[in-house]
């Protein structure tokens, strides 16, 4: 008997020990407690709290690319013209604009808009915003607004934005985060480490605390110029781990969840919550390197290789059918989007064999083909099922499968090969961001397609530059330069006491999002 | 003493001069940030010109010269995601960090003493089977299905604790449960063999045969003298669950040292990583030094020369 007494004595001696420490462990910060849907906060306050797969960068708008950091930070900030959600320009901080010639865009700013710390809204803040992004070469968005050259002050609630050379895309510019309005009394009393620390916006939800990796917390802002904002408190948790996102949507954790894996859709419906696809502007597809001494030079080498690729198969068995076939990188809802190529794709392989010999490699011939992991969804399961299907009809496929970063920099020096599979997002929501790549990523030589760029690059004429860019599809689609597989969704899971519809910008908008 | 901790701290300075070229060769040759930051859509001459104005397009010694130049001057640069101080960033997550490491230490502790003593005096028997297979199986157990496994059962079946986040203190306890299961494991099956040793030992046959009760001789001569090893090997343990912190740390959205260094690896934010590193390795060597010290206090036979 007495033998066994003693561990007793240890673990209770470990419990206590245990109980001391577990006290001195408590002191974390309790901004957990305010977590989610849970029962534990005042019933009168409305929180919605929605979990992304990664945080933000910080409050720098114009120096990220994240789709994640502006789908949040869009609560914070104002752009001086927004995209509803069908993709159509509306006023935003510009109640109007116009063109007073190709090269000059006047915009006649809202009147009474006034940043969180009170200070108003006016023309100095637009110049010193726009000539910030456009002219500092270290800021990430700076390839985006480089072909500003001015922003002239008309009156406090007038400006003038001046191009090198006329822009048909410049209200896309503006719709996005890259021209977000700063506060530039702020900034220049201050300075840029302080705003930082403590951002001001004149968006409907202002800054309260942001623990990095962990939550961003934005309350109400009670003078937003379009009302009183829905809820009192937005909570933004960073959870990278897709199966913990997951379960914090089902035990009402959070509110909304983003990037639910296509695998846990169905488990994602329950009494309290439900899933969602909504749209993106994100095709996978293949670019194909076509410059001489390529095998993939020949036209009929390309289109062999499309028609050796089973979209549909695709679709279904590595994306649980939640993507759609298209034979267009433009989706709807870009500018220039080709509907006749949407929702389509060929798949023919006994064509393929013959085009084949009739390039004459009766025999097979081998491509090399550069594909990533973790990079896109599914993208490695893509690229393997995407050679055994070429392989079927007489390609032999040097495949190579890089991380991330590898591939970025083989990408970046060019030297990826005949074949590379990419996801293409359009943060534009216009044709020409797409096109730009197809130089770099193809090496195509094409004259009529090359003037026809670069027409639709600089002409004010809407209806002309779109038919110009379903002419650039039409050659792209024929010549096999990309050949796209298919137009990705994004998959959501929300808890069912909110009203919640996937936006095509893929924006998660606190003021669209409503309590039942 | 004072001798033994100066040539400690001193040995210190190449140990930390070589990490951090290590590292700095490392994060060079995994990628190239300015890739991660710019969108996929941007054209090779963006990223010329992102390259050129952060100073990336320089040969890798000359950014190295001035990568030692600011860190002699205490600077560790910019983080490319944050585009602040690097250190700053990395000693916030600290407290985090330390919190999860000491709840581990804790659950390890409370789970492997009892344990390891049960199977120590119990050897051979069914507790000692159960206790050493269950050791097995702590250790065998990857953090990242332990975690999410405890998740689905406690968090999402049964509702009991939280799912992710850090707060409160029903929080820590599913990541302090999955980080301290491994400690765990390894405490008991060295808590065991060193009780196993010192039980087999001339002055407890001497303690039993002057009718000392076994309570008496287990606890006061066999455990105490077979702890020694034990807290040596705490302390060092404190240092692997720090490493091991990582892992569990994404799994259960953890604001901790692992998360910031896992998103500083992926997006070759060198500054940070380079910091974290830093702050990592000093923290081992500190756990390391720890351990001797309290080796050497706790058995007189060890001097410090």
């Amino acid at each position: 008997m007495k033998k066994r007494r003693l561990p007793f004595a240890g673990l209770a001696l470990s419990l206590l020990l245990a109980s001391a420490l577990a006290g001195c462990g408590s002191s974390g910060s309790d901004a957990g407690n305010a977590a989610g849907a849970g029962a534990d906060k005042p019933a009168e306050e409305k929180v919605l709290t929605i979990a992304r797969s990664s945080d933000i960068g910080g409050f720098d708008i114009h120096n990220y690319s994240a789709t994640g950091t502006e789908a949040t930070l869009i609560n914070m900030f104002n752009y001086l013209v927004k995209r509803d959600d069908r993709g159509l320009f509306q006023p935003d901080l510009a109640e109007s604009w116009e063109n007073t010639d190709p090269n000059t865009w006047r915009f006649h700013l809202r009147k009474g808009v006034t940043f969180h710390n009170g200070d108003p809204f006016t023309a100095a803040d637009v110049k010193f915003s726009i000539e910030r992004v456009a002219k500092d070469e270290k800021l990430v968005q700076n390839g985006n607004y480089k072909q500003i050259t001015e922003v002239k002050v008309i009156d406090d609630h007038t400006v003038d934005i001046i191009t090198e050379k006329p822009e048909p895309v410049l209200l896309s510019r503006l719709s996005r985060i890259g021209s977000g309005m700063l506060p530039s009394k702020y900034i220049q009393e201050k300075g840029m480490d302080e705003f930082l620390k403590n951002p001001v916006g004149t968006g409907p939800y202002k800054y309260q605390e942001w623990i990095r990796d962990d939550r961003l917390v934005l309350v109400r802002y009670d003078q937003y110029f379009a009302g009183t904002p829905k809820w009192d408190k937005v909570i933004v948790r960073s959870i990278p781990e897709e199966a913990t996102r997951v379960s914090e949507l089902l035990t009402g954790g959070v509110d909304l969840a983003v990037q639910i894996p296509p695998t846990d859709m169905e488990r994602a419906n329950t009494d309290t919550t439900a899933s969602v696809t909504g749209p993106t502007t994100r095709v996978t597809m293949l670019t194909v390197k076509s410059e001489e001494g390529r095998v993939t030079a020949d036209q009929r080498i390309r289109e062999a290789i499309d028609l050796a690729i089973d979209k549909k198969a695709l679709i279904s068995s590595i994306f649980n059918n939640e993507g759609i076939e298209t034979r267009t990188g433009i989706v709807p809802g870009i500018f220039g989007a080709d509907l006749g190529l949407y929702q389509k794709s060929q798949y023919d392989p006994e064509r393929a064999k013959q085009l084949l010999k009739e390039a004459g490699y009766e025999n097979g011939v081998t491509i090399s083909f550069t594909g990533s992991v973790g990079k896109s969804l599914k993208d490695k399961e893509t690229s393997e099922l995407i050679a055994s299907m070429l392989e079927e009809v007489g390609f032999k496929v040097e495949l190579e499968i890089l991380e991330t970063s590898r591939f970025n920099e083989k990408r970046a020096a060019g030297k990826t090969g005949d074949l590379t599979l990419i996801a293409y997002g359009n943060s534009l929501f216009d044709a020409d961001l797409l096109f730009k790549r197809l130089k770099p990523d193809t090496n195509f030589e094409h004259p009529e397609l090359e003037k026809l760029l670069a027409d639709a690059e600089r002409n004010m004429n809407l209806e002309e530059r779109e038919k110009q860019f379903q002419r650039v599809q039409a050659i792209v689609d024929q010549e096999r330069y990309n050949i796209n597989l298919l137009h990705v969704g994004a998959q959501y899971g929300y808890n069912k006491r909110i009203n919640f519809t996937p936006r095509l910008d893929e924006m998660i908008i606190a003021e669209e999002i409503t309590l039942k | 003493m004072k001798q033994f901790l100066i040539k400690s701290l001193l040995q210190l300075v190449p140990v930390m001069f070589l990490i951090s070229l290590i590292v700095f060769v490392l994060v060079h040759v995994s990628g190239d940030p300015v890739a991660l930051m710019l969108p996929e859509t941007a054209t090779p001459e963006d990223h010329e010109n992102l390259s050129k104005a952060l100073g990336l397009d320089q040969p890798i010694y000359v950014q190295y010269g001035k990568f030692m130049f600011n860190l002699l001057q205490g600077d560790f640069g910019t983080s490319f995601r944050y585009n602040e101080s690097a250190l700053p960033i990395v000693l916030e997550r600290l407290p985090a960090t330390f919190e999860l490491a000491a709840a581990a230490m804790l659950v390890a502790t409370v789970i492997s003493i009892p344990l390891g003593i049960l199977s120590a005096t119990h050897r051979n028997s069914f507790i000692d089977v159960i206790a050493t297979g269950a050791a097995v199986l702590g250790k065998a157990m990857p953090h990242f299905w332990l975690g999410i496994m405890l998740i689905l059962l406690l968090s999402v079946k049964m509702g009991v604790f939280p799912v992710s986040g850090r707060g409160t203190l029903s929080h820590l306890v599913l990541p302090a449960i999955t980080l301290g299961t491994g400690a765990a494991a390894e405490m008991t099956r060295l808590i065991r063999s060193s009780m196993l040793e010192i039980l087999g030992q001339d002055y407890i046959r001497t303690a039993r045969s002057k009718g000392l009760v076994e309570t008496l001789v287990v606890y006061k001569h066999a455990f105490r003298n077979s702890l020694i090893p034990v807290v040596t090997i705490m302390a060092l343990q404190m240092s692997s669950l720090i490493g091991g912190a990582l892992i569990t740390e994404a799994i259960f959205a953890w604001p901790g040292m692992g998360q910031l260094i896992i998103q500083a690896v992926n997006t070759s934010d060198m500054a940070i990583v380079q910091a974290s590193v830093f702050v990592v390795a000093l923290l081992v060597i500190a756990c390391n030094l720890l351990a001797d010290l309290i080796y050497r206090l706790l058995d007189p036979r060890i001097k410090f020369n």
